[in-house]
């Protein structure tokens, strides 16, 4: 197939479940023949779909930017997209995002996880007559977002924060809290207070242990435990 | 309440912390220094008003941190609010009855010395 030579099967073992069809999940195991070009998971997991069509999973952009294709990969929340097949211990076991509800396969339900997203208002708030043309930042002030406007929503951290994993209806988990911040720390943002105020939650935001796992997993490497130190630091200032 | 909930409750784990920090230190200054502890050596520090105080404040600061510790690992695993309450009430009434307990005894030594 390929002149490099070094392609051999790949054993994976894939979580199935089908709530029309199976009373209980089972994991399934595949052999794949990466093809030439195959470098990511997902290239092997495209592979197989060609072979079992019924097996379910998301998937976008491929390139690690639209966040679809987190999964829990021989362990470790992941997006398969970016995770490259050398390397990968075998066989690579592949389930669902744990802790969320499993619609199918390896396909979870983000319902929740999104809820959260919407309750922190996810949107710039300003209630300032607007300037002719746009709100202007200073370099700084623009540099404050960096490490927080690149969170793609895939739900890695939230899906290994055992936080999350035990009021995940309460905590706003390390995704949301993340993006709360990112509006909090906007200097185009008026709301800081209210938006601090409803974060001041024994369950919303005081649910963090500081586990950390967010950090150590996040696929685009931000820190979601630093947003949410500073979050409470904001709100002690708030406070004295 | 609010004094037990969201930032109130985290500022004060943090501040009882520190006090507790504090006394470890203490101890083991005192461990390290000075002669080897004995029973006078206890007696002496707690009655003396400096060290009956500080023991009182001690045993505040240790059930306050407690008290947010442990009421956040029942919210955290107990989720049913019949289980939840009976089991807060009867840990918030335990550390109560230490502070007071300590508090009496402290106390004590003064009321019958005065």
């Amino acid at each position: 197939m390929s002149a490099g030579g070094e392609e051999e099967d790949v054993r994976i073992s894939i979580y199935r479940f089908n709530p029309e069809t199976d009373a209980k999940p089972r994991m399934q195991d595949y052999d794949v023949m990466p093809e030439a070009g195959d470098k990511k998971l997902l290239d092997a997991l495209m592979r197989l779909k060609t072979v079992d069509d019924s097996l379910s999973f998301r998937r976008s952009c491929r390139e690690g930017v639209c966040g679809s294709d987190a999964m829990n990969i021989n362990g470790r929340n992941g997006l398969a997209c970016l995770t490259s097949l050398a390397g990968l211990k075998e066989p690579v076991v592949l389930r669902p995002l744990p802790g969320f509800p499993v619609i199918r396969d390896l396909i979870v339900d983000m319902t929740q996880f999104f809820a959260h997203y919407h309750a922190i208002k996810p949107y710039l708030i300003n209630d300032e007559l607007a300037p002719e043309r746009e709100r202007l930042q200073t370099p700084e002030e623009r540099d404050r977002l960096n490490g927080l406007y690149e969170c793609i929503l895939c739900a890695c951290c939230s899906a290994f924060c055992p936080s999350y994993w035990w009021n995940p209806d309460k905590f706003i988990g390390p995704a949301g809290l993340l993006q709360a911040y990112r509006f909090i720390s906007d200097s185009r943002d008026t709301a800081t207070a209210e938006r601090l105020a409803y974060l001041d939650d024994v369950y919303r935001l005081y649910r963090c242990r500081t586990i950390m796992n967010c950090t150590e997993v996040c696929p685009k490497s931000l820190s979601p435990s630093h947003a949410i130190e500073r979050i409470r630091l904001a709100l002690v200032r708030e406070s004295s | 309440m609010r004094l037990f909930l969201g930032q109130r409750a985290w500022m004060l784990q943090r501040a009882t912390a520190v006090v507790l920090l504090i006394f470890l230190a203490a101890a083991a200054a005192m461990l390290l220094a000075g002669p080897p502890l004995s029973y006078e050596r206890w007696h002496a520090l707690a009655t003396s008003p400096h060290g009956a105080v500080l023991i009182v404040v001690l045993f505040a600061a240790l059930a306050l941190h407690g008290w947010i510790g442990i009421r956040d690992i029942v919210l955290d695993y107990l989720h049913s609010p019949a289980v939840r309450l009976p089991l807060l009430g009867l840990i918030a009434l335990v550390l109560i009855a230490i502070v007071i307990r300590v508090a009496l005894t402290m106390a004590a030594h003064f009321m019958t010395a005065g």
